[in-house]
């Protein structure tokens, strides 16, 4: 923990005509440990998620990925820096199946080929049937993600960020209407990265996936970063409770 | 009538590589264009004036037709495929009023709305395609080429970023891909397949004016698509074929007044669109865009 953070957000904000989405926030995401964002709704979660990726630009602050400014930074460039998101809605490319939204992802060249010839596409085929297994779809592999179930669109969404490299995974609501026993297996899949030196951070809502699977919580509303540290230390606050539950401060 | 029915084929070739080349952006890349028929303007008058001051050699005509009508597409699109979805249709809408109007008014090259005539005889190796015939198997085979590589294209990596753009262009550009230039290398092929057609269009009829690349075609071209099927390889060749057969096989119908036929078959494909539309979505061999609940 005493190390450099892999993120560091400081003062940021972020305004949308009298609506104040991030308020001077501060946030650091420490290397190798799942770091959960806990807020009721309207909290500014995801904004912080879109203004890291460069979906949206900071009216103010810094934002450093190791140590470099990401500042004016677009997704693209987000992702090519190592970070990579997942969404609240999914996106998943629909119309595509299990299999090509994995491997399509690793298809980064803008250009009728990607670079490495045919051995570098057997490796990309190769790694994307492994991590579908890994994921448990193999036996949707040619289906399209339109026509899998709510489950199995999740472990899909969570297969296109296990593919990819990025040392820095945004998880939006990644386990939101998961089974518990769907859940449990998510749990393992996440974790089982981090020794890897993947640094994790997922917004949740679910407090109990939320005690189960970080090693830290951030508590946001309205913008703010009301606290940070340990989970049973966030979790037992009851003022954060109250907010959390609907009542104001 | 062997005259007319080769005649005929060689028209649905021709559209048929012009529904695939739009095919290849509104189908696998979400980008709806209404310029094809600009497109397909430019290389027709590029062929017709090749043809008149240079080479009649389809060798010559084809690759300097593909190579203006890419380039163009590239100068065009670099600034506009930054806008998404219905911004980009009334972008390509601006083109093609503005092509039409180049091909009308500049009249030193394009010979105005008398256009050009007397495209000679166009050439292959020296041999002279004077024959129906021989025009019909040049087109064929410029039509299964087209096909054949958008075929290849759509199952390689560019394919897949292509339906991924389609898909959901914000998770393709949050995965690292470069939207814009994926877009803008698939106009540039696209506007180069369309070219071919240009070219065949020009020495098959030996005469080009604006009247054939107005906006009126490029929506035409449009409903070849959706009627055969919006991203299938084989679909925009079956909405080519029904769309020039339907006419065809409208005057073969003695019972319907002569005078009224032109109307009756906007109400007809009017009237097919509308129920296609209802009941295939999708298009003639197009798989549903919505979940498929039977496949679970």
């Amino acid at each position: 923990m005493s190390e450099a953070p892999v993120l560091r957000l400081k003062g940021v904000n972020k305004r949308f005509g009298g609506v104040v989405a991030a308020n001077d926030v501060d946030l650091d995401l420490p290397g190798g440990v799942v770091t959960a964002l806990v807020g009721p709704n309207g909290a500014g979660k995801t904004t912080l998620f879109n203004l890291i990726t460069g979906n949206l630009k900071p009216d103010s602050g810094l934002i450093e990925l190791r140590g470099r400014s990401l500042a004016g930074i677009e997704p693209r460039g987000a992702a090519l820096a190592g970070i990579a998101r997942s969404f609240q809605d999914l996106r998943l490319f629909e119309q595509m199946t299990v299999f090509e939204n994995v491997l399509s992802v690793m298809e980064r060249s803008a250009l009728p080929w990607q670079p490495g010839g045919r051995a570098a596409a057997n490796a990309r085929r190769e790694k994307a049937d492994a991590t579908i297994a890994q994921v448990g779809l193999t036996n949707w592999r040619d289906a399209r993600a339109i026509d899998l179930g709510y489950a199995e669109q999740k472990f899909l969404s969570l297969a296109r960020i296990l593919v990819t490299d990025a040392s820095l995974w945004l998880l939006d609501e990644p386990a939101s209407g998961l089974d518990p026993a769907s859940y449990e297996r998510f749990v393992k899949l996440v974790r089982g990265r981090l020794s890897e030196g993947i640094t994790i951070c997922l917004i949740e809502h679910n407090l109990d996936i939320v005690h189960g699977i970080s090693d830290r919580i951030a508590f946001l509303d309205q913008g703010t970063v009301l606290a940070a540290g340990e989970p049973r230390a966030i979790l037992n606050d009851p003022k954060l409770a109250a907010i959390y539950f609907g009542e104001r401060r | 009538m062997v005259g007319y029915i080769l005649n005929l084929l060689i028209l649905v070739s021709i559209s048929g590589i012009l529904a695939g080349s739009l095919n290849f952006i509104i189908g696998y890349a979400g980008i709806y264009s209404m310029a094809h028929a600009a497109f397909f303007g430019v290389s027709a008058y590029t062929a017709a004036l090749i043809a008149m001051n240079l080479s009649t050699s389809l060798l010559v005509a084809i690759p300097a037709a593909m190579a203006i009508c890419a380039a163009l597409s590239l100068v065009i699109s670099l600034p506009s495929l930054r806008v998404r979805g219905e911004y980009f249709v009334v972008a390509s809408l601006g083109l093609q009023q503005i092509a039409f109007t180049v091909f009308s008014e500049w009249k030193d090259v394009t010979g105005g709305l008398g256009g050009i005539t007397g495209v000679p005889v166009a050439t292959l190796f020296g041999y002279k395609l004077r024959s129906l015939g021989s025009m019909l198997t040049v087109s064929l085979v410029c039509l299964a080429l087209v096909t054949l590589v958008i075929y290849v294209l759509v199952r390689t990596s560019f394919g897949r970023n292509l339906k991924a753009i389609r898909d959901n262009e914000v998770a393709a550009s949050a995965f690292g891909k470069n939207a814009t230039a994926i877009k803008t290398i698939a106009v540039a092929i696209s506007s180069a397949l369309c070219g071919i057609a240009g070219v065949l269009y020009a020495f098959h009829v030996s005469f080009v004016n604006p009247e054939s690349f107005t906006v009126d075609a490029s929506v035409l071209i449009m409903a070849m698509i959706i009627i055969g099927g919006t991203g299938t390889v084989f679909g925009p060749i079956l909405g080519a074929l029904i769309i020039h057969l339907l006419p065809a096989g409208l005057t073969y119908l003695t019972f319907l007044p002569a005078r009224e036929l032109a109307s009756l078959q906007q109400i007809i494909y009017g009237a097919a669109m509308v129920l296609l539309m209802i009941y295939r979505p999708s298009g003639l061999i197009g798989r549903s865009n919505v979940k498929d609940t039977w496949t679970r």
